[in-house]
């Protein structure tokens, strides 16, 4: 097996994960997007064994000269319009398309934040991410299947904008450096005032505050860890046949954050999450005709 | 129970999650839902030795607003900063799920009179954001919440209330973005990343997030307004909340979703536009993007009781 | 250091009954607690479980629930307290807050 780390590597993935050559980058369908606005996001048509897919990476390489906190792959106000908008663009032109024909978006996902300045704040970054966010969540509703792979670092807001609304989540194992997490675990330490050590070692138990892939996979937040680059190309491609299986078969709820949150139960790793939402679900039946 | 009459008078800012619950639907009418007594606390936090709260620090319920039944989702603010884990975050989703269904059966049972008796979603938002004790599975909520508001457009509103002691921050700084309305105090604060952490990752020079003016202004009630990512101000009283919820859920859905700042295309092109404004405007201060809309005395705004600035305020 | 528990077991001499099936107060903010009673048929007696974070502070939590059933007289009761370092002051506060608004509330 051979480890080749990701992080920082988002145009080298999209040439590993779709057909050679195959990748147009700011053209999706009839419309060119311009290639000076979210230089941080890289964004267009592609094919993955022949197929067309629209594809939503980062570049970690990029500085956006407009927006000064936007490098190192970090979502700005541009790059989240962007990557929304090439989204929406994405379902326009598919809307008269039947499930199963629509094309999938592929994210390809390697970001350590979204942008953390005062113009950002003055402006509204939340609404950037959340628009992104939005339109991810429309896509996979009216039938796109959408498939997010963590090939570096998909960090806390930048991780629930480009990643987490996605039907299914793929992240390369461990062993490549993949970081996945709110805050590292020298952070929750300072935070909750406990050893790193004691800390590691109540993660083995629990999942839930520790840092890294193959804890998100056991909170059903990650569907599959992949081993080897090479493998990339062929799970990203059988996960796009099996979302759309879902799709077709009318179950929305089977994939994407709902799913996620099902398969957590699954695995053990989210035990609460359904007996809140049933007690809640059982406490108003006995009301609900008084609000009816 | 506090007394709802005397409920109305009290200040939003200084509220207990469970009193806002109570105050902004109408009187007597709250139900409460996966309350303490069911004793659904964070199975996470024991472990890390940190305190429990039966209700997770999220109040849910249900209520009504005329005819409407109204999901409530409260947080509380004094409990962990409100953050959200995964018994809060479940919370909030169930609440989502209720208004769904019975969206569904209203509109089976009552089709002639859907508008009237239109479900909402409501959340008096108190929050920072992800839990970090429970990160992890707080994370994952939100992207839940976010995929339930999508799920609900076309059906029923979701409004945002923003005017408690923490504000919205973190990644419920983008769930308030999205849901269809939003009603902010003067005191309220919204955005996503909150004032210490700017300092943090960018020094004391881009953001001294002692300056409490600094942070008002950039993330307040009078500049949320003025940019329109807030759709109302209002006085800070629960009263004043609950009136407005009143008149935004008489209004037919087709008006109430106009609200919106995000979530169509056309939404996104016109944010971006703003966005290179932004950079053409290059402001030091929010002051100066107050200035730009057209405000005069811009250095009074702060200073003004919420009926002087509206009855002057410029908007974007 | 996980949560601890406590549990207290305490029969006032003039046992008046909780007179609602239940009552919640508080909130787990920081120096604060949140309280449950709920009836329960104890024969006059009152159990207390207090849920808390801070280490060696046992017997105080004893003097002060002893001191507040004294006071209030009140049986027949099932209290569970969730505490985040609440001072023995807010503890009396919040216990009488609780007994006495419950009792008003029943009248």
């Amino acid at each position: 097996m051979t480890v080749e780390v990701m992080i920082g590597r988002g145009r080298d993935a999209i040439d590993m994960v779709v057909d050679p050559g195959s990748f147009h980058e700011n053209q999706v369908g009839d419309v060119t997007f311009p290639d000076d606005i979210g230089p941080g996001a890289v964004v267009g048509e592609a094919a993955i064994d022949g197929r067309d897919v629209v594809v939503i990476a980062n570049d970690a390489q990029a500085f956006n000269d407009k927006f000064p906190v936007v490098y190192f792959g970090v979502i700005g106000l541009e790059e989240a319009y962007k990557m929304a908008k090439v989204v929406y663009t994405t379902i326009k032109q598919d809307a008269d398309k039947p499930v199963g024909e629509k094309r999938p978006l592929v994210l390809i996902v390697d970001t350590p934040g979204n942008g953390p300045g005062k113009i950002e704040e003055i402006f509204g970054m939340n609404k950037a991410t959340g628009s992104y966010q939005l339109a991810l969540a429309e896509a996979r509703k009216s039938g796109h299947p959408v498939i997010a792979l963590v090939i570096g670092r998909a960090i806390s807001g930048a991780f629930l904008c480009h990643g987490l609304q996605a039907d299914h989540i793929l992240s390369l194992s461990p062993e490549f450096g993949t970081m996945i997490h709110v805050m590292p675990i020298t952070s929750i330490s300072r935070i909750t005032k406990m050893d790193i050590e004691r800390l590691e070692e109540l993660s083995k138990e629990n999942p839930v505050f520790a840092a890294g892939p193959q804890f998100f996979y056991q909170l059903g937040g990650v569907d599959e860890l992949v081993e080897n680059v090479e493998d990339m190309r062929p799970v990203v491609a059988r996960h796009i046949t099996e979302v759309e299986a879902a799709k077709l078969a009318g179950d929305g709820d089977a994939t994407g954050p709902m799913g996620h949150g099902t398969l957590g139960e699954e695995r053990g790793g989210r035990m609460m999450r359904r007996k809140v939402i049933e007690r809640m679900e059982d406490e108003f039946a006995s009301v609900a005709q008084r609000y009816l | 129970m506090s007394d709802w009459k005397s409920l109305e008078a009290k200040s939003f800012y200084g509220a207990s999650a469970r009193e806002r619950a109570i105050g902004i639907v109408d009187e007597g009418t709250f139900t409460e839902l996966a309350g303490p007594q069911n004793r659904m606390s964070s199975p996470h936090l024991p472990v890390l030795g940190e305190a429990v709260e039966w209700d997770d620090g999220c109040v849910t319920g249900v209520g009504l607003i005329g005819k409407h039944p109204v999901f409530v989702i409260s947080q509380e603010g004094r409990f962990i900063g409100g953050a959200v884990g995964e018994v809060h975050g479940a919370k909030m989703v169930g609440a989502f799920v209720l208004a769904r269904q019975m969206y569904d059966r209203i509109k089976e049972e009552h089709p002639d009179e859907l508008a009237e008796r239109l479900p909402a979603v409501v959340i008096s938002f108190e929050t920072g954001g992800v839990r970090l004790h429970e990160a992890n599975a707080g994370l994952l909520a939100h992207a839940e919440v976010m995929d339930q508001i999508q799920e609900s457009k076309g059906k029923f509103p979701v409004i945002s209330l923003i005017g408690s002691k923490v504000g919205c921050f973190g990644g419920m700084g983008f769930v308030a973005a999205a849901t269809d309305v939003i009603v902010m105090s003067d005191l309220g604060r919204l955005g996503l990343t909150g004032p210490e952490v700017i300092e943090q990752e960018m020094g004391k020079d881009e953001f001294d997030s002692a300056d409490r003016s600094l942070v008002y202004r950039t993330t307040g009630g009078k500049h949320k307004y003025i940019m329109r990512d807030a759709n109302y101000l209002v006085e800070d009283t629960l009263g004043d909340f609950h009136d407005q919820l009143t008149a935004i859920m008489d209004a037919p859905y087709d008006e109430i979703v106009k609200c919106r700042r995000i979530g169509s295309e056309e939404l996104v092109d016109e944010q971006l536009a703003l966005a290179e404004l932004s950079v053409e405007m290059a402001p030091k201060d929010a002051r100066d993007v107050w200035a730009y809309f057209g405000n005069e005395d811009v250095d009074q705004i702060p200073e003004m009781t919420t009926a002087e600035f509206l009855a002057v305020a410029k908007r974007r | 250091m996980a949560l601890r528990e406590l549990n207290f077991t305490f029969t006032p001499e003039d046992p008046r009954p909780f007179p609602l099936g239940w009552s919640h107060r508080g909130v787990v903010g920081s120096g604060d607690m949140e309280v449950m009673f709920e009836q329960a048929d104890l024969g006059g007696q009152v159990q207390v479980k207090v849920c808390t974070p801070v280490v060696g502070f046992d017997e105080v939590w004893e003097r002060v629930l002893d001191r507040c059933i004294k006071e209030s007289q009140v049986s027949d009761v099932s209290i569970e307290i969730n505490d985040n370092n609440a001072t023995p002051v807010v503890v009396a506060m919040r216990m009488r807050q609780a007994i006495e608004e419950a009792r008003k509330e029943a009248e």
